[in-house]
């Protein structure tokens, strides 16, 4: 259905899009073909904008999969324990494992916020050294945020299964307990990863 | 070292090799995990006594995992602090950002495939019991596209070094 504000929608993104490509057009047949530098942008932006949305990223994403991870758990816990309440104290165990993944976030950006530092002067902010430790959190911050994410939609998968399963079956807890370990051990790689990287970082204004 | 060839943009793009190896590899180990754990779930109700067995697709998928883990150490052992001589260079940057491309690509569709696998695996192992050979060689020659990944991976990171 073409109503009339997805019609103006359209019609405005093409209209972005033409003007952006005709400035970009008149600089190139003016002479201005140097505007055109991807690598200018990216050193324009502060290292502390990098460094900070990193470390923004790294607990926002690694919250993020933990609630995830927990919604998914314990609707299934709390929906299959009506029938057999004996599971309910078992599989809080499953919601550690996906609390454990925020844990692993928060110490994450807790140990790439040592790197900030208020005192750097402009010239050492302008430094090769200040840009790859930016560039360097703003990544690694992504790195654990998203294999964090990973981890606890995962874990929330499979600890609902497990507690349908254990619901069924109590033997079956500890075997389909396996299953949530291997997602959590994802949520590990990133940590790991992380605190590698932040080795290797000097802190601003070093 | 001329800054031509060590722009200080230059660890944009090659940092990106990081989260791209181990987040591309984890979505695929977490995918492989999540399906192939629904499908194990839901038959160990049945079959209890063939739960063992089937965790291999999980197992499988937690492999993948690790082919991005290996990448991304690799490649974070080989930055150095940045000092006045040695700024990291494009071509470190190139060599990285390909590596972990090469490694994140490979292991998100192993991932998958061992997933997908996993799960119709499982479900048919459950009635019958013959299909385990057949379904492990599936999964292997799937967990197999991971490792392709990773030894493209290495190969552009021993250049990298040298």
């Amino acid at each position: 259905m073409e109503s009339n504000f997805f019609k103006f929608v359209m019609w405005l993104n093409w209209f972005i899009i033409m003007l952006v490509l005709f400035i970009a057009f008149l600089n190139l047949v003016m002479g201005g073909g140097e505007v055109f530098d991807i690598g200018a942008i990216i050193e324009s932006i502060s290292p502390n904008w990098f460094a900070s949305t990193g470390i923004g990223l790294c607990v926002g994403l690694s919250v993020l999969g933990a609630a995830w991870g927990i919604f998914t758990v314990a609707t299934s816990i709390l929906g299959a324990g009506v029938g057999a309440p004996r599971i309910t104290n078992k599989m809080l165990i499953s919601v550690v494992f996906c609390e454990v993944v925020a844990i692993y976030g928060v110490i994450m950006a807790i140990v790439f916020s040592t790197k900030l530092n208020s005192g750097a002067s402009a010239e050492e902010m302008d430094s090769h050294a200040a840009h790859f430790t930016g560039h360097g959190i703003f990544w690694g911050g992504i790195a654990v945020g998203v294999c964090n994410l990973l981890s606890g939609v995962a874990i929330g998968i499979n600890g609902s299964g497990t507690a349908i399963a254990s619901a069924a079956n109590d033997t079956l807890f500890v075997r389909t307990l396996i299953v949530q370990i291997f997602s959590s051990v994802i949520g590990l790689f990133g940590l790991i990863i992380g605190l590698l990287l932040a080795n290797k970082l000097p802190q601003f204004g070093e | 070292m001329d800054t031509e060839l060590a722009p200080r943009y230059a660890s944009f793009f090659g940092l990106a090799g990081i989260p791209i190896a181990v987040g591309m590899s984890a979505w695929g180990a977490a995918y492989g995990t999540a399906k192939a754990g629904i499908a194990i779930t839901a038959c160990a109700q049945f079959r209890p006594e063939l739960t063992m067995k089937s965790l291999i697709p999980v197992v499988m998928a937690g492999i993948i995992a690790i082919y991005g883990l290996v990448i991304s150490v690799m490649t974070v052992t080989d930055l150095h602090k940045p000092d006045e001589e040695n700024h990291y260079t494009l071509f470190q940057a190139a060599c990285h950002l390909a590596a972990g491309t090469a490694c994140g690509g490979a292991s998100a569709a192993a991932g998958y495939a061992i997933g997908v696998v996993g799960d119709a695996g499982v479900r048919a192992y459950m009635q019958q019991q013959r299909m385990f050979v057949g379904m492990v060689l599936m999964l292997i020659f799937g967990e197999v596209l991971g490792l392709y990944g990773m030894i493209t991976g290495l190969i552009i990171l021993t250049k990298a070094k040298g």
